[in-house]
């Protein structure tokens, strides 16, 4: 850890089994400026492998994995369940192939449930759960930059037009598009009231959430602080705190505070500085020219239509806490100096090319859009009762292809084994250039795949 | 036995000993900044004059121009009534333009208002008043661009030449405009007046007609000096009944009273035999919530000394028809009772006058203002008595945060109009002060540990419409559901002193960025779920497929 910029406990033994010997302070970090950094990065690479115990206030007896928080109603949760949680000791326990802060396994599956009504669950009966592969977070510092801006780009225009419409007394149509993104159009009437019919893929609220299979969380920070309770029962005090709970031990554990803003700053800059993934070029020569021939196909294919192979970025300053998140996970508004973390100074960021206008190019191979990806016909990934977050049960955030070598199973619920079969399984707004590719030669097909399997996620 | 019972009276004596002695709750959460800024927002309206002005004090807040900032409309007592125009921009500093009440309204009807309330009485859309005055009440029509005419005559209003002092409607059942009911304070003119001479209060019904018809008013008698009144389904039947608080300085062989008010039949007092039991306060302001999730309101009643909070019996409840108005006062139990200052060092007992429950710092729990201030010199009552901000704990109790939040001002409080004055999401509170001009606090948000603000937790703000008729949905209740939560607002007009306000239902949501709202329309037909984001105004029409959103255009 930093020096200078933790809270530790005075009487711990060397042996002991607390992960947690000491809080990170926000406040010394964000003073401490980029000095600071570097020993927030290895802390939150510490808390992302540590294997909580009770002694830290794992398990949460009387409170659910809802992200609200939330009382149980009877009865106490178990300190393990595989189901409604918590189901894991750490953080690395799922989020590690091909190394921690990667994907997931099939058995590494988690259950996504509102956990309201029902703490626990028949993980059996998707009417209650969605089961859920783990993401990699791999890049997902560049992820959430590239979400913040187009978040700021799709409400400035909002912006504009209600503006525009109060001062001309007329309604206003305006199209949505950032980063060469489209999410729509939005209407807005002469008297205020906002159109949503015609908006595509985004939350009406106008925030691009990039996080999660289905693309409903907003920021690393969020998703960590709802992931420590749900699978460790680890909560986050500028959640489950006296400020909106009234207890300092929410869950009855008899741990007070479990993990601080600080803390919690540790993990997301941790990964928020996960490198980006690569493409391999040590291959061999037929690869190498089938991979070629591949990577054109699958622009011709219409697979980069969502897969957009690179998102520009302006900005590559990573501010914690962010923009948008909402009370429950620490605002800008909430601290004095925010922590920043500039990922151009990053080993990684060497690899990323900038345009003609000097903007990043981040290799996402994605737009960060919800589409539906089901149809009739073609309907192996609905397989979820659930709508999540108001999103539908058929609608997924675009999944970005980056190190997607590396992170089989895939689709959702990682359902499937090869690349070939995840793409034959795109229904929805993917079909067109699911039956592209599969009307294909065999050769084209071979390229894609030869293509993607250059994605990669490496320890560099 | 004796020794017994010796035993437990001192048992007793000491825990109610060691209740007394111990320190105030502290609030847990977030303490609101109030930021005083009154005449800084261009407003000086002073609420004065002769005993007849020492109660009332009140004011409406309501968009009377269409842009979704709330206007005001303030009583100045002997001097006229005025009108001011907010053109704050979101999230700025406050600023309101006074403006003359339209050329076609007598501005001489315009003195001796002692409060107001706004009610699209018409149906028209614009948001018509209802102006209490010594003298005779007025209804007043708007009109486009906050204009008025003067409708009495219009909607054959004949009002007493009475002393005005409270109000509340409701839509009766197959009703296109609303049921009235006036609240009247002393006769003046009677023998032996002030003592024991309370004017009788009366009930207003729209004859049949295409358009408002008030030609023939009802007694409701006795009177017993009312200063607040309000239309409130007690008991979930669908069929609201009428809440009156009445001032026991003046009355002889009164008390608190509830109304049975059927449609097409002559309104009757609850009493003992239905279970209402007779109980006497110096009844100032009333505030309807439902603070336990339980779906039965609460009642916040402000009175001189103590301020009670009134729940159903557990056992009075069940069967509408056979539920009895059985209540008990859990003021004292809530840490809500508000009977003295809480600074200033004056231990006399405090004179409260608005209530009102609304969630000032968006944690999801309902906080209780009451505003304060002697009535004008009375010895026995603090002199400096700052207006309360009663935080909602999870305990369910409420911890004081008026000094904390800069409320605690020396003025003299009357009436009072929470509103989303710059649509920022966090409540702000005008407060009319008698004597002096009126006190308008911008809540800033939570206060940071440098000394800034920050931002509190995630809200709302809802709008109800229905076409033909009752446009803003009074007699509506909204629930907002956040995981396990189900907040409950109540849409209505009355209560409070004197004061009241209409558009946008403010509701905190704590750390939920979402809600499922329900709307129970006035006729008790249920909506289907809305689901919408925290942050946003939410416009739910009744019938709407879904929730529609609306932003301010400045």
């Amino acid at each position: 850890m930093g020096a200078g910029i933790g809270t530790a406990r005075a009487d711990e033994p060397a042996w002991t089994e607390r992960a947690i010997t000491s809080h990170i302070d926000f406040g010394k970090v964000a003073t401490g400026g980029e000095a600071a950094i570097a020993g927030l990065v290895a802390r939150g690479k510490e808390l992302f492998a540590a294997k909580f115990t009770d002694s830290d206030g794992r398990g949460r007896p009387k409170a659910t994995q809802a992200i609200v928080p939330t009382k149980r109603k009877r009865g106490e949760t178990a300190g393990f369940q595989r189901t409604g949680g918590p189901d894991a000791s750490s953080c690395a326990s799922c989020h590690n192939e091909p190394l921690p802060g990667g994907a997931g396994d099939f058995v590494a599956n988690v259950f996504v449930s509102e956990g309201f009504e029902s703490a626990d669950f028949d993980s059996l009966d998707p009417s209650f759960s969605s089961e859920r592969n783990t993401n990699s977070l791999f890049g997902d510092g560049l992820v959430e930059l590239l979400a913040r801006e187009m978040t700021a780009d799709l409400q400035a225009l909002r912006e504009g037009a209600v503006r525009q419409a109060s001062a001309t007394g007329k309604d206003v149509d305006v199209k949505l598009e950032s980063k060469g993104v489209s999410f729509g159009w939005l209407a807005i009437k002469a008297n205020g009231m906002a159109d949503f019919s015609r908006l595509e893929g985004i939350d009406n609220d106008l925030v691009v959430r990039p996080f999660s299979q289905k693309g409903v969380f907003t920021s690393l920070r969020q998703f960590t602080i709802n992931a420590m309770n749900q699978h460790h029962g680890m909560q986050a005090s500028e959640r489950f705190g006296v400020r909106w709970t009234g207890a300092h031990d929410f869950d009855e554990d008899g741990v007070a505070d479990e993990l601080s803003p600080g803390d919690i700053s540790a993990v997301t800059a941790w990964q928020a500085t996960l490198p980006m993934p690569s493409v391999r070029h040590d291959l061999p020569g037929d690869w190498q020219r089938v991979a070629e021939a591949g990577a054109k196909a699958f622009d011709g294919l219409g697979c980069a239509e969502c897969h957009k192979q690179t998102l520009a970025l302006k900005s590559l300053v990573f501010h914690d806490p962010g923009p948008y998140d909402a009370a429950g996970t620490l605002r800008a508004g909430e601290v004095v100096k925010s922590i920043d973390i500039d990922l151009a100074k990053q080993p990684w960021a060497t690899r990323l090319q900038r345009n003609d206008k000097g903007e990043w190019l981040v290799p996402l191979f994605a737009d960060l859009k919800r589409h539906v990806i089901v149809d009739e016909g073609v309907a192996g990934l609905g397989n979820e009762l659930m709508a999540q977050r108001f999103v539908e049960r058929d609608v997924f955030r675009t999944a970005p292809l980056w190190g997607v070598a590396s992170t089989a199973p895939y689709g959702h619920r990682g359902d499937y084994s090869t690349l070939d079969d995840v793409i034959r399984a795109h229904g929805g707004e993917g079909r067109e250039a699911r039956d592209a590719y599969i009307h294909a030669d065999a050769a084209t097909r071979e390229g894609v795949i030869a293509f993607l399997k250059t994605l990669v996620i490496e320890d560099k | 036995m004796r020794a017994l019972i010796l035993l437990l009276a001192t048992i007793l004596s000491a825990a109610i000993a060691r209740a007394a002695d111990e320190p105030p709750m502290k609030p847990l959460g977030d303490v609101p900044v109030m930021h005083e800024e009154a005449s800084a927002a261009g407003i000086n309206s002073v609420y004065d004059g002769p005993f007849e002005f020492f109660v009332g004090g009140g004011g409406a807040a309501f968009d009377c121009n269409g842009d979704g900032y709330p206007d005001l409309f303030l009583a100045g007592g002997k001097s006229p009534a005025k009108l001011y125009i907010n053109h704050s921009t979101q999230g700025g500093a406050l600023r309101f333009e006074e403006r003359a009440i339209s050329p076609e309204t007598d501005r001489g009807v315009l003195t001796n208002v002692t409060g107001a309330y706004p009610l699209d009485v018409d149906g028209d859309g614009f948001t018509d008043l209802v102006v209490l005055r010594v003298g005779g009440n007025l209804l007043l029509k708007g009109g486009p661009d906050c204009t008025f005419t003067l409708a009495n005559s219009l909607w054959n209003f004949d009002p007493a030449k009475a002393w005005g002092t409270a109000f509340t409607a409701r839509w009766e059942a197959g009703q296109r405009f609303p049921t009235l009911a006036f609240g009247y304070y002393i006769d003046r003119q009677a023998p032996g007046a002030p003592w024991g001479t309370c004017e009788d209060n009366a009930l207003y019904r729209p004859q049949a007609g295409e358009k408002p018809d008030y030609s023939q008013k009802t007694p409701l008698s006795p009177g017993f000096c009312t200063l607040s009144m309000l239309f409130t389904d007690w008991n979930r039947s669908g069929l609201p009944a009428l809440r009156v608080s009445n001032d026991r300085q003046y009355y002889r062989g009164g008390a608190e009273q509830l109304w049975k008010v059927e449609p097409g039949r002559v309104p009757r007092l609850f009493g003992p035999a239905d279970g209402w039991r007779k109980f006497s306060i110096f009844g100032m302001g009333i505030a309807a919530a439902d603070l336990d999730g339980d779906g039965y309101p609460v009642y916040a009643l402000t009175s001189m000394g103590d301020t009670m909070l009134q729940k159903l019996d557990d056992d009075a409840r069940g069967d509408p028809a056979s539920a009895a108005p059985v209540y008990h006062d859990i003021a004292f139990e809530r840490g809500a009772t508000a009977h003295r200052p809480y600074t200033g060092g004056d231990l006399k007992p405090s004179t409260g006058w608005h209530s009102e429950f609304a969630d000032f710092n968006n944690d999801g729990l309902l906080d209780l203002f009451i505003a304060k201030g002697n009535v004008e010199q009375m010895p026995d009552f603090a002199a400096f008595d700052p207006n309360n901000l009663l935080l909602g704990q999870w305990n369910g109790k409420f911890a004081e945060a008026g000094d904390a939040a800069g409320i605690a001002l020396n003025k003299k409080g009357r009436g009072a109009l929470i509103a989303d004055f710059n649509l920022d999401g966090n409540l702000d509170v005008l407060v009319i002060n008698r004597g002096s001009n009126v006190s308008l606090f911008r809540n800033l948000g939570a206060r940071r540990e440098d000394g800034g603000v920050m931002p509190m937790g995630n809200w709302i703000e809802v709008r109800l419409t229905e076409k033909d008729g009752n446009t803003d949905a009074i007699g509506a209740t909204l629930n907002v559901k956040t995981g396990t939560r189900v907040q409950t607002r109540y849409i209505s007009v009355g209560g409070g002193h004197a004061s009241g306000h209409a558009g946008w239902v403010h509701v905190g949501l704590g750390t939920a960025e979402r809600a499922e709202l329900r709307v129970t329309w006035p006729d008790g037909e249920q909506s289907a779920p809305y689901r919408v984001f925290a942050g946003q105004f939410v416009v739910i029409g009744r019938g709407a497929k879904g929730a529609a959103y609306w932003y301010p255009g400045r």
